[in-house]
Protein backbone atom coordinates (compact mmCIF):
# COMPACT_ATOMS: atom_id res chain seq x y z
CA UNK A 1 0.00 0.00 0.00
CA UNK A 2 1.35 3.58 -1.16
CA UNK A 3 0.95 6.23 1.08
CA UNK A 4 1.18 9.04 -1.12
CA UNK A 5 -1.40 7.43 -3.02
CA UNK A 6 -3.65 6.87 0.08
CA UNK A 7 -2.93 10.38 0.53
CA UNK A 8 -4.42 11.68 -2.51
CA UNK A 9 -7.32 9.32 -2.77
CA UNK A 10 -8.03 10.79 1.09
CA UNK A 11 -7.42 14.28 -0.77
CA UNK A 12 -9.85 13.68 -4.16
CA UNK A 13 -12.88 11.90 -1.23
CA UNK A 14 -12.52 14.96 1.85
CA UNK A 15 -13.04 17.32 -1.25
CA UNK A 16 -16.46 16.67 -2.37
CA UNK A 17 -18.04 18.58 0.08
CA UNK A 18 -21.68 17.14 -1.43
CA UNK A 19 -20.57 13.65 -0.44
CA UNK A 20 -18.79 14.69 2.74
CA UNK A 21 -22.09 16.79 4.06
CA UNK A 22 -24.22 13.60 2.86
CA UNK A 23 -22.48 11.21 5.07
CA UNK A 24 -22.09 13.55 7.90
CA UNK A 25 -25.83 13.97 7.64
CA UNK A 26 -26.83 10.30 7.91
CA UNK A 27 -24.80 9.47 10.54
CA UNK A 28 -24.22 12.25 13.09
CA UNK A 29 -27.42 14.58 11.84
CA UNK A 30 -30.11 11.22 13.15
CA UNK A 31 -28.34 10.54 16.42
CA UNK A 32 -28.68 14.10 17.33
CA UNK A 33 -31.94 14.91 16.40
CA UNK A 34 -32.98 11.30 17.84
CA UNK A 35 -31.24 12.01 21.22
CA UNK A 36 -32.81 15.57 21.48
CA UNK A 37 -35.90 14.16 20.80
CA UNK A 38 -35.96 11.62 23.32
CA UNK A 39 -34.41 14.37 26.04
CA UNK A 40 -37.36 16.62 25.25
CA UNK A 41 -39.82 14.07 25.47
CA UNK A 42 -38.71 12.66 28.88
CA UNK A 43 -38.12 16.20 30.42
CA UNK A 44 -41.99 17.49 29.09
CA UNK A 45 -43.32 13.77 30.76
CA UNK A 46 -41.15 11.62 33.08
CA UNK A 47 -43.69 9.26 33.82
CA UNK A 48 -44.90 8.67 30.04
CA UNK A 49 -41.26 8.84 28.66
CA UNK A 50 -38.87 7.16 30.51
CA UNK A 51 -34.64 8.99 30.45
CA UNK A 52 -33.14 9.48 26.82
CA UNK A 53 -30.05 7.19 27.61
CA UNK A 54 -29.56 3.78 28.70
CA UNK A 55 -29.02 0.73 27.58
CA UNK A 56 -32.07 0.23 26.42
CA UNK A 57 -32.26 3.44 23.93
CA UNK A 58 -28.86 2.34 22.97
CA UNK A 59 -29.45 -1.09 21.33
CA UNK A 60 -32.16 0.47 19.37
CA UNK A 61 -29.63 4.08 18.32
CA UNK A 62 -26.74 1.40 17.21
CA UNK A 63 -29.29 -0.12 15.57
CA UNK A 64 -30.14 2.86 13.49
CA UNK A 65 -26.53 3.90 12.93
CA UNK A 66 -25.49 0.65 11.57
CA UNK A 67 -28.07 1.22 8.80
CA UNK A 68 -27.44 4.54 8.05
CA UNK A 69 -23.63 3.37 8.14
CA UNK A 70 -24.17 1.15 5.68
CA UNK A 71 -25.77 3.70 3.58
CA UNK A 72 -23.12 6.23 4.03
CA UNK A 73 -20.66 3.08 3.02
CA UNK A 74 -22.20 2.56 -0.31
CA UNK A 75 -22.44 6.66 -1.06
CA UNK A 76 -18.43 6.25 -0.55
CA UNK A 77 -17.62 3.09 -1.48
CA UNK A 78 -19.40 3.72 -5.20
CA UNK A 79 -18.14 7.02 -5.24
CA UNK A 80 -14.64 5.92 -4.19
CA UNK A 81 -14.77 2.96 -7.16
CA UNK A 82 -15.97 4.79 -10.17
CA UNK A 83 -14.69 8.87 -9.73
CA UNK A 84 -11.49 8.27 -11.59
CA UNK A 85 -13.32 7.05 -14.45
CA UNK A 86 -16.06 9.30 -14.60
CA UNK A 87 -13.79 12.23 -14.42
CA UNK A 88 -11.70 10.59 -16.96
CA UNK A 89 -8.63 10.78 -15.07
CA UNK A 90 -8.33 7.09 -14.37
CA UNK A 91 -5.86 6.98 -17.60
CA UNK A 92 -3.86 10.01 -16.69
CA UNK A 93 -3.34 7.89 -13.57
CA UNK A 94 -2.35 5.10 -15.85
CA UNK A 95 -0.16 6.66 -18.05
CA UNK A 96 2.01 6.76 -15.19
CA UNK A 97 2.75 3.70 -14.85
CA UNK A 98 1.55 3.25 -11.76
CA UNK A 99 0.22 -0.44 -11.51
CA UNK A 100 -3.97 -0.37 -11.67
CA UNK A 101 -3.15 -2.80 -8.61
CA UNK A 102 -2.11 0.29 -6.32
CA UNK A 103 -4.42 2.67 -7.89
CA UNK A 104 -7.07 0.04 -6.67
CA UNK A 105 -5.88 -0.83 -3.39
CA UNK A 106 -5.22 2.54 -2.19
CA UNK A 107 -8.92 3.43 -2.07
CA UNK A 108 -9.67 1.66 0.58
CA UNK A 109 -7.64 3.05 3.11
CA UNK A 110 -8.97 6.61 2.02
CA UNK A 111 -12.47 5.40 1.61
CA UNK A 112 -12.48 3.61 5.34
CA UNK A 113 -10.92 7.34 6.72
CA UNK A 114 -13.49 9.44 5.41
CA UNK A 115 -16.16 6.91 6.42
CA UNK A 116 -15.14 5.90 9.64
CA UNK A 117 -14.37 9.45 11.11
CA UNK A 118 -18.40 10.91 10.44
CA UNK A 119 -19.35 7.25 11.71
CA UNK A 120 -17.05 7.72 15.05
CA UNK A 121 -18.97 10.96 16.04
CA UNK A 122 -22.27 9.37 15.48
CA UNK A 123 -21.04 6.58 17.35
CA UNK A 124 -19.32 9.14 20.22
CA UNK A 125 -22.55 11.24 20.30
CA UNK A 126 -24.55 7.74 21.22
CA UNK A 127 -22.48 6.47 23.48
CA UNK A 128 -21.98 9.48 25.36
CA UNK A 129 -25.72 10.53 25.39
CA UNK A 130 -26.49 6.92 26.55
CA UNK A 131 -24.57 7.07 29.77
CA UNK A 132 -24.68 10.72 30.32
CA UNK A 133 -28.74 10.75 29.90
CA UNK A 134 -29.16 6.90 31.45
CA UNK A 135 -30.62 8.36 34.76
CA UNK A 136 -32.39 5.56 36.58
CA UNK A 137 -31.64 3.16 33.34
CA UNK A 138 -28.88 0.90 33.32
CA UNK A 139 -25.94 2.16 31.53
CA UNK A 140 -24.33 0.22 28.69
CA UNK A 141 -20.50 -0.44 30.13
CA UNK A 142 -17.54 0.10 28.64
CA UNK A 143 -17.23 -3.49 27.08
CA UNK A 144 -20.30 -3.22 25.21
CA UNK A 145 -19.44 0.42 23.74
CA UNK A 146 -16.56 -1.24 22.67
CA UNK A 147 -17.60 -3.96 21.33
CA UNK A 148 -20.59 -2.09 19.66
CA UNK A 149 -18.36 0.48 18.34
CA UNK A 150 -15.52 -2.37 16.64
CA UNK A 151 -18.65 -4.05 15.38
CA UNK A 152 -20.27 -0.58 13.26
CA UNK A 153 -16.64 0.06 12.62
CA UNK A 154 -16.26 -3.87 10.81
CA UNK A 155 -20.37 -3.22 9.14
CA UNK A 156 -19.26 0.01 7.88
CA UNK A 157 -15.61 -1.29 6.56
CA UNK A 158 -17.04 -4.23 4.96
CA UNK A 159 -20.23 -2.31 3.76
CA UNK A 160 -17.45 0.34 2.08
CA UNK A 161 -15.10 -2.04 0.45
CA UNK A 162 -18.36 -4.48 -1.16
CA UNK A 163 -19.36 -0.96 -2.34
CA UNK A 164 -16.36 -0.61 -3.73
CA UNK A 165 -15.33 -3.90 -5.57
CA UNK A 166 -18.92 -3.69 -6.68
CA UNK A 167 -18.81 -0.58 -8.27
CA UNK A 168 -15.75 -0.65 -9.63
CA UNK A 169 -16.69 -4.01 -11.79
CA UNK A 170 -19.94 -1.84 -12.95
CA UNK A 171 -18.34 1.38 -13.28
CA UNK A 172 -21.19 3.29 -12.50
CA UNK A 173 -22.54 5.62 -9.25
CA UNK A 174 -26.03 5.21 -10.28
CA UNK A 175 -25.92 1.83 -11.10
CA UNK A 176 -23.70 0.52 -8.25
CA UNK A 177 -25.97 2.45 -5.21
CA UNK A 178 -29.14 1.32 -6.75
CA UNK A 179 -27.75 -2.39 -6.79
CA UNK A 180 -25.81 -1.86 -3.58
CA UNK A 181 -28.93 -0.24 -1.58
CA UNK A 182 -31.81 -3.17 -3.27
CA UNK A 183 -29.88 -6.03 -2.22
CA UNK A 184 -28.39 -4.30 1.42
CA UNK A 185 -31.55 -3.26 2.47
CA UNK A 186 -33.97 -5.03 0.42
CA UNK A 187 -33.28 -8.10 -1.19
CA UNK A 188 -31.13 -9.50 1.90
CA UNK A 189 -33.65 -8.82 4.74
CA UNK A 190 -36.29 -10.75 2.77
CA UNK A 191 -34.25 -13.43 1.92
CA UNK A 192 -33.20 -13.75 5.83
CA UNK A 193 -36.91 -13.75 7.06
CA UNK A 194 -37.54 -16.66 4.51
CA UNK A 195 -36.65 -19.82 6.59
CA UNK A 196 -36.94 -22.19 4.12
CA UNK A 197 -34.46 -21.44 2.32
CA UNK A 198 -32.86 -23.28 5.22
CA UNK A 199 -28.75 -23.34 5.48
CA UNK A 200 -28.48 -20.85 2.29
CA UNK A 201 -29.31 -18.35 4.77
CA UNK A 202 -25.38 -18.52 5.82
CA UNK A 203 -24.06 -17.27 3.18
CA UNK A 204 -25.62 -14.02 3.42
CA UNK A 205 -24.00 -11.11 4.72
CA UNK A 206 -26.50 -10.00 7.32
CA UNK A 207 -26.81 -13.35 8.81
CA UNK A 208 -22.97 -13.78 9.10
CA UNK A 209 -23.37 -9.96 10.96
CA UNK A 210 -26.21 -11.16 12.88
CA UNK A 211 -23.99 -13.99 14.07
CA UNK A 212 -21.05 -11.56 15.37
CA UNK A 213 -23.84 -8.65 16.73
CA UNK A 214 -22.18 -8.11 20.63
CA UNK A 215 -24.41 -9.78 22.91
CA UNK A 216 -25.89 -6.83 24.04
CA UNK A 217 -27.22 -5.50 21.01
CA UNK A 218 -29.32 -8.54 19.89
CA UNK A 219 -32.31 -8.80 20.73
CA UNK A 220 -32.98 -12.16 20.40
CA UNK A 221 -31.80 -15.06 19.15
CA UNK A 222 -29.80 -14.95 16.03
CA UNK A 223 -31.99 -15.52 12.69
CA UNK A 224 -29.75 -17.91 11.02
CA UNK A 225 -27.87 -19.96 13.54
CA UNK A 226 -24.32 -20.55 12.53
CA UNK A 227 -20.90 -21.03 14.17
CA UNK A 228 -18.92 -17.97 14.78
CA UNK A 229 -15.80 -19.48 12.66
CA UNK A 230 -18.48 -19.84 9.38
CA UNK A 231 -19.72 -16.35 10.23
CA UNK A 232 -15.87 -15.09 9.85
CA UNK A 233 -15.67 -16.81 6.73
CA UNK A 234 -18.94 -15.67 4.84
CA UNK A 235 -18.14 -12.14 5.64
CA UNK A 236 -14.26 -12.26 4.73
CA UNK A 237 -15.51 -13.87 1.27
CA UNK A 238 -18.11 -10.97 1.53
CA UNK A 239 -15.01 -8.97 1.34
CA UNK A 240 -12.80 -10.41 -0.40
CA UNK A 241 -14.79 -11.46 -3.64
CA UNK A 242 -16.28 -8.09 -4.69
CA UNK A 243 -12.91 -6.68 -4.04
CA UNK A 244 -10.96 -9.22 -6.57
CA UNK A 245 -13.75 -8.63 -8.83
CA UNK A 246 -13.14 -4.81 -8.79
CA UNK A 247 -9.39 -5.53 -8.63
CA UNK A 248 -9.69 -7.50 -11.48
CA UNK A 249 -11.58 -4.97 -13.67
CA UNK A 250 -9.58 -2.27 -12.72
CA UNK A 251 -6.79 -4.37 -14.06
CA UNK A 252 -8.18 -5.37 -17.55
CA UNK A 253 -10.35 -2.49 -18.66
CA UNK A 254 -9.22 -0.34 -21.56
CA UNK A 255 -8.52 2.65 -19.68
CA UNK B 1 18.54 6.80 -30.31
CA UNK B 2 14.99 6.40 -31.30
CA UNK B 3 12.75 7.06 -28.32
CA UNK B 4 9.32 4.83 -29.57
CA UNK B 5 10.50 2.13 -31.56
CA UNK B 6 6.93 -0.01 -32.78
CA UNK B 7 7.39 -3.44 -35.08
CA UNK B 8 4.84 -4.87 -36.70
CA UNK B 9 2.16 -2.93 -34.36
CA UNK B 10 -1.70 -3.88 -34.75
CA UNK B 11 -4.83 -3.31 -32.91
CA UNK B 12 -7.79 -5.19 -33.89
CA UNK B 13 -11.31 -4.44 -32.70
CA UNK B 14 -13.41 -7.56 -33.76
CA UNK B 15 -13.20 -7.22 -37.80
CA UNK B 16 -12.14 -3.80 -37.57
CA UNK B 17 -8.46 -3.18 -37.76
CA UNK B 18 -7.46 0.47 -36.22
CA UNK B 19 -3.38 0.31 -36.58
CA UNK B 20 -2.18 -2.22 -38.84
CA UNK B 21 1.76 -2.99 -39.26
CA UNK B 22 2.81 -0.13 -37.78
CA UNK B 23 6.64 0.01 -37.74
CA UNK B 24 7.47 3.49 -36.08
CA UNK B 25 10.69 5.27 -35.37
CA UNK B 26 10.74 8.37 -33.43
CA UNK B 27 14.49 9.68 -32.85
CA UNK B 28 15.65 11.11 -29.71
CA UNK B 29 15.01 15.06 -29.03
CA UNK B 30 12.91 15.65 -32.40
CA UNK B 31 9.57 16.67 -32.42
CA UNK B 32 7.91 13.64 -34.21
CA UNK B 33 4.55 14.89 -35.96
CA UNK B 34 2.47 11.87 -36.44
CA UNK B 35 -0.08 12.98 -39.09
CA UNK B 36 -3.50 11.35 -40.47
CA UNK B 37 -7.20 12.03 -41.11
CA UNK B 38 -9.43 11.43 -38.12
CA UNK B 39 -10.17 8.00 -37.21
CA UNK B 40 -6.50 6.60 -39.12
CA UNK B 41 -5.85 5.22 -35.71
CA UNK B 42 -3.77 7.90 -33.88
CA UNK B 43 -4.87 7.75 -30.71
CA UNK B 44 -5.31 4.28 -30.81
CA UNK B 45 -1.64 3.51 -31.53
CA UNK B 46 -0.23 5.87 -28.97
CA UNK B 47 -3.42 4.65 -26.35
CA UNK B 48 -1.11 1.21 -26.45
CA UNK B 49 2.01 2.80 -26.21
CA UNK B 50 1.04 4.41 -23.11
CA UNK B 51 -0.32 1.15 -22.43
CA UNK B 52 -3.89 2.30 -21.93
CA UNK B 53 -5.38 -0.55 -24.29
CA UNK B 54 -3.47 -3.93 -25.45
CA UNK B 55 -1.99 -4.68 -28.95
CA UNK B 56 -3.54 -7.58 -30.47
CA UNK B 57 0.27 -7.91 -31.86
CA UNK B 58 3.66 -6.71 -32.72
CA UNK B 59 6.15 -4.98 -30.12
CA UNK B 60 7.06 -1.37 -28.75
CA UNK B 61 9.97 0.03 -27.40
CA UNK B 62 9.82 3.39 -25.13
CA UNK B 63 13.01 5.07 -23.98
CA UNK B 64 14.76 1.69 -25.67
CA UNK B 65 12.40 -0.51 -22.84
CA UNK B 66 10.12 -2.76 -23.91
CA UNK B 67 6.27 -2.66 -22.89
CA UNK B 68 4.27 -4.13 -21.72
CA UNK B 69 7.01 -5.57 -20.10
CA UNK B 70 8.78 -2.82 -19.00
CA UNK B 71 5.88 -0.49 -18.77
CA UNK B 72 6.40 1.23 -14.95
CA UNK B 73 9.89 1.76 -15.66
CA UNK B 74 9.36 3.24 -19.41
CA UNK B 75 6.90 5.24 -18.27
CA UNK B 76 8.39 7.19 -15.24
CA UNK B 77 10.28 9.36 -17.69
CA UNK B 78 7.13 10.16 -20.24
CA UNK B 79 4.61 13.21 -19.95
CA UNK B 80 1.22 12.43 -22.31
CA UNK B 81 -2.09 14.15 -22.99
CA UNK B 82 -4.42 11.61 -24.34
CA UNK B 83 -7.05 13.18 -25.89
CA UNK B 84 -9.00 15.93 -24.23
CA UNK B 85 -6.83 16.19 -20.56
CA UNK B 86 -9.00 15.77 -18.00
CA UNK B 87 -9.40 16.32 -14.53
CA UNK B 88 -11.17 16.42 -10.77
CA UNK B 89 -13.07 19.35 -11.71
CA UNK B 90 -13.79 19.75 -7.97
CA UNK B 91 -9.99 19.81 -7.25
CA UNK B 92 -7.96 22.90 -8.06
CA UNK B 93 -5.46 22.62 -10.65
CA UNK B 94 -2.30 22.25 -7.56
CA UNK B 95 -4.70 19.60 -6.14
CA UNK B 96 -4.90 17.83 -9.42
CA UNK B 97 -1.23 17.85 -9.89
CA UNK B 98 -0.77 16.50 -6.41
CA UNK B 99 -2.88 13.96 -7.53
CA UNK B 100 -0.58 12.63 -10.35
CA UNK B 101 2.72 13.51 -8.72
CA UNK B 102 1.30 10.57 -5.82
CA UNK B 103 1.33 8.13 -8.22
CA UNK B 104 4.93 9.71 -10.07
CA UNK B 105 8.29 9.00 -7.87
CA UNK B 106 8.34 11.23 -4.72
CA UNK B 107 10.21 13.88 -6.46
CA UNK B 108 7.41 14.74 -8.76
CA UNK B 109 5.54 16.65 -5.85
CA UNK B 110 8.73 19.42 -6.05
CA UNK B 111 8.10 20.24 -9.76
CA UNK B 112 4.32 20.58 -9.08
CA UNK B 113 4.90 24.45 -8.49
CA UNK B 114 7.63 25.06 -11.64
CA UNK B 115 5.33 23.27 -13.92
CA UNK B 116 2.30 25.41 -13.06
CA UNK B 117 4.45 28.70 -13.90
CA UNK B 118 5.76 26.86 -17.01
CA UNK B 119 2.61 26.63 -18.36
CA UNK B 120 1.49 29.81 -16.97
CA UNK B 121 -1.69 28.91 -14.24
CA UNK B 122 0.79 29.61 -11.46
CA UNK B 123 -2.01 32.28 -10.24
CA UNK B 124 -5.18 30.26 -11.19
CA UNK B 125 -3.71 27.07 -9.60
CA UNK B 126 -5.63 27.49 -5.73
CA UNK B 127 -9.01 27.41 -8.06
CA UNK B 128 -11.35 24.48 -8.91
CA UNK B 129 -10.39 22.76 -12.35
CA UNK B 130 -13.97 23.42 -13.20
CA UNK B 131 -13.64 27.06 -12.97
CA UNK B 132 -11.06 26.73 -15.96
CA UNK B 133 -11.47 27.65 -19.84
CA UNK B 134 -10.20 24.87 -22.12
CA UNK B 135 -6.83 26.56 -23.27
CA UNK B 136 -6.05 26.75 -19.33
CA UNK B 137 -6.97 22.69 -19.42
CA UNK B 138 -5.00 22.23 -21.94
CA UNK B 139 -2.03 23.94 -20.39
CA UNK B 140 -2.76 21.98 -17.02
CA UNK B 141 -2.64 19.16 -19.02
CA UNK B 142 1.28 20.07 -20.07
CA UNK B 143 2.03 20.88 -16.20
CA UNK B 144 0.84 17.55 -15.29
CA UNK B 145 3.16 16.06 -17.94
CA UNK B 146 5.71 17.90 -17.35
CA UNK B 147 6.05 16.03 -13.51
CA UNK B 148 7.48 13.27 -14.70
CA UNK B 149 10.27 15.25 -16.42
CA UNK B 150 9.44 13.59 -19.26
CA UNK B 151 12.26 12.65 -21.77
CA UNK B 152 9.28 12.05 -24.25
CA UNK B 153 6.43 14.17 -24.65
CA UNK B 154 3.24 12.20 -26.29
CA UNK B 155 0.66 15.02 -27.07
CA UNK B 156 -2.94 13.30 -28.62
CA UNK B 157 -4.42 16.89 -30.93
CA UNK B 158 -2.93 18.84 -28.04
CA UNK B 159 -4.34 21.70 -29.95
CA UNK B 160 -8.00 20.71 -30.34
CA UNK B 161 -10.15 23.74 -28.94
CA UNK B 162 -7.63 26.35 -28.40
CA UNK B 163 -8.05 30.05 -30.10
CA UNK B 164 -4.79 31.00 -32.58
CA UNK B 165 -3.14 32.69 -29.94
CA UNK B 166 -3.34 29.52 -27.60
CA UNK B 167 -1.98 27.37 -30.67
CA UNK B 168 0.80 29.94 -31.51
CA UNK B 169 1.63 29.51 -27.47
CA UNK B 170 1.36 26.07 -27.64
CA UNK B 171 3.63 25.56 -30.63
CA UNK B 172 6.27 27.84 -28.39
CA UNK B 173 5.72 25.76 -25.35
CA UNK B 174 6.26 22.30 -27.91
CA UNK B 175 9.40 24.15 -28.98
CA UNK B 176 10.54 25.00 -25.58
CA UNK B 177 10.42 21.29 -24.82
CA UNK B 178 12.66 20.13 -27.93
CA UNK B 179 15.26 22.61 -27.53
CA UNK B 180 15.80 21.22 -23.82
CA UNK B 181 16.46 18.24 -25.27
CA UNK B 182 12.77 16.26 -24.92
CA UNK B 183 11.63 14.46 -27.97
CA UNK B 184 7.47 15.69 -28.67
CA UNK B 185 5.74 12.90 -30.66
CA UNK B 186 2.49 14.91 -31.84
CA UNK B 187 -0.31 13.86 -32.89
CA UNK B 188 -2.40 15.60 -35.26
CA UNK B 189 -4.64 15.75 -38.28
CA UNK B 190 -3.76 19.72 -39.06
CA UNK B 191 -1.10 19.37 -41.97
CA UNK B 192 -0.15 23.00 -40.87
CA UNK B 193 0.07 22.42 -37.50
CA UNK B 194 2.54 19.42 -37.90
CA UNK B 195 4.28 21.51 -40.68
CA UNK B 196 5.06 24.07 -38.29
CA UNK B 197 6.28 22.44 -35.24
CA UNK B 198 7.91 19.60 -36.27
CA UNK B 199 10.93 18.13 -37.70
CA UNK B 200 10.10 14.80 -38.58
CA UNK B 201 6.72 13.32 -39.28
CA UNK B 202 5.05 10.12 -40.20
CA UNK B 203 2.13 9.87 -42.03
CA UNK B 204 -0.81 7.51 -41.17
CA UNK B 205 -3.79 6.22 -42.94
CA UNK B 206 -6.26 3.67 -41.85
CA UNK B 207 -3.92 2.40 -39.61
CA UNK B 208 -0.73 2.05 -41.73
CA UNK B 209 2.31 4.34 -41.69
CA UNK B 210 2.56 5.36 -45.31
CA UNK B 211 5.74 6.94 -45.03
CA UNK B 212 7.82 8.27 -42.55
CA UNK B 213 10.96 11.13 -42.35
CA UNK B 214 11.89 14.54 -41.92
CA UNK B 215 9.51 16.96 -42.97
CA UNK B 216 12.19 18.56 -45.64
CA UNK B 217 12.85 14.97 -47.07
CA UNK B 218 8.95 14.31 -47.65
CA UNK B 219 8.31 17.28 -49.55
CA UNK B 220 11.37 17.10 -51.02
CA UNK B 221 10.17 13.99 -52.56
CA UNK B 222 6.90 15.33 -53.41
CA UNK B 223 6.28 17.09 -56.82
CA UNK B 224 8.73 20.68 -57.50
CA UNK B 225 6.53 23.48 -59.36
CA UNK B 226 7.12 26.50 -60.77
CA UNK B 227 4.48 29.37 -61.64
CA UNK B 228 5.21 31.67 -64.56
CA UNK B 229 3.41 34.24 -65.74
CA UNK B 230 4.68 36.09 -69.34
CA UNK B 231 3.71 38.51 -72.06
CA UNK B 232 2.89 35.39 -74.46
CA UNK B 233 2.12 32.19 -72.56
CA UNK B 234 1.52 30.43 -75.70
CA UNK B 235 5.16 31.25 -77.28
CA UNK B 236 5.92 30.11 -73.76
CA UNK B 237 4.85 26.91 -74.30
CA UNK B 238 6.42 26.51 -77.21
CA UNK B 239 9.82 27.00 -76.21
CA UNK B 240 8.99 24.77 -73.11
CA UNK B 241 7.32 21.74 -74.70
CA UNK B 242 10.18 19.87 -75.47
CA UNK B 243 12.01 20.43 -72.03
CA UNK B 244 13.25 17.39 -70.76
CA UNK B 245 12.58 18.78 -66.91
CA UNK B 246 9.58 18.71 -67.35
CA UNK B 247 6.64 17.01 -66.54
CA UNK B 248 3.27 18.98 -67.17
CA UNK B 249 1.91 22.47 -67.68
CA UNK B 250 -0.83 23.68 -67.09
CA UNK B 251 -3.12 27.17 -67.07
CA UNK B 252 -3.62 28.79 -63.93
CA UNK B 253 -5.01 32.04 -63.15
CA UNK B 254 -3.64 33.81 -66.28
CA UNK B 255 0.04 32.07 -66.26
CA UNK B 256 0.86 28.54 -65.93
CA UNK B 257 2.16 26.21 -63.54
CA UNK B 258 4.81 23.78 -64.26
CA UNK B 259 5.44 20.76 -62.78
CA UNK B 260 8.75 19.52 -62.81
CA UNK B 261 10.00 15.76 -63.22
CA UNK B 262 10.81 14.45 -59.71
CA UNK B 263 14.40 13.50 -60.06
CA UNK B 264 15.52 16.43 -61.81
CA UNK B 265 17.61 19.64 -59.78
CA UNK B 266 14.70 21.94 -58.99
CA UNK B 267 17.12 25.26 -58.72
CA UNK B 268 19.34 23.99 -62.05
CA UNK B 269 15.77 23.40 -64.15
CA UNK B 270 14.33 26.56 -63.06
CA UNK B 271 17.75 28.57 -64.38
CA UNK B 272 17.01 26.62 -67.47
CA UNK B 273 13.98 27.36 -67.92
CA UNK B 274 14.48 31.15 -67.42
CA UNK B 275 16.85 31.27 -69.70
CA UNK B 276 15.26 29.77 -72.32
CA UNK B 277 12.45 31.87 -72.16
CA UNK B 278 14.58 34.89 -72.40
CA UNK B 279 16.79 34.20 -74.97
CA UNK B 280 12.93 33.03 -77.08
CA UNK B 281 12.18 36.44 -76.28
CA UNK B 282 9.43 36.08 -73.82
CA UNK B 283 8.95 38.46 -71.47
CA UNK B 284 8.77 36.95 -67.69
CA UNK B 285 6.28 38.77 -65.28
CA UNK B 286 6.24 36.04 -62.57
CA UNK B 287 8.79 33.39 -61.81
CA UNK B 288 7.68 31.50 -58.39
CA UNK B 289 9.32 27.79 -57.73
CA UNK B 290 7.06 26.49 -55.72
CA UNK B 291 8.41 23.97 -52.94
CA UNK B 292 6.08 21.27 -52.04
CA UNK B 293 4.10 22.19 -49.06
CA UNK B 294 3.56 19.08 -46.32
CA UNK B 295 0.20 19.29 -46.98
CA UNK B 296 0.80 19.15 -50.75
CA UNK B 297 2.51 16.03 -50.18
CA UNK B 298 0.01 14.73 -47.98
CA UNK B 299 -3.03 15.07 -50.26
CA UNK B 300 -0.62 13.57 -53.13
CA UNK B 301 -0.20 10.26 -50.87
CA UNK B 302 -3.85 9.83 -49.58
CA UNK B 303 -5.35 10.52 -52.72
CA UNK B 304 -2.71 8.04 -54.14
CA UNK B 305 -4.27 5.44 -51.44
CA UNK B 306 -7.96 6.06 -51.84
CA UNK B 307 -7.41 5.68 -55.69
CA UNK B 308 -5.44 2.27 -54.62
CA UNK B 309 -8.03 1.08 -53.03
Amino acid sequence: MNPRLANAEFLKLRKRRGLVAAVSAVTILPMVVAYVVLLVLHANDPGKHGPAGGLENFMPSIDILTTLTILAAVLIGATLGTGDLTAGVFRELVVTGRSRLSLFTARIPAGLAVLLAPVAVAFGITAAASRAFAGSLEAPSSTVLAQSGAWLALMAGVSMVIALGVSSLFSSRGTSIGILLGWQLGVMPVLLAIGSLGSFREGLFYAAADRLQPAALADGPTQVPMAVATAVVVLVAWTVIPLAFGAWRTQTRDA
Amino acid sequence: MNVVETSGLTKRFGDRVAVKDVDLRVPRGSAFGYLGPNGAGKTTLIRMLLGLTKATSGEMRLLGRPVPAERAAALARVGAIVEEPRFHGHLTGRENLSVIAAAREPEAHARIDGALARVGLAQRADDRVKSYSLGMRQRLGVARSLLADPELLILDEPTNGLDPAGIQEFRHMIRGFVDEGRTVLLSSHLLDEVEKICDQVAIVDRGQVVVQGSIAELAADGKQTILVATGDNEQAFRILGEHRAIQSMAPENGAFRIALHSDVEAEAAAGDISRRLVLGGVAIRRFEPTRVSLEQRFLEITSRLEESA
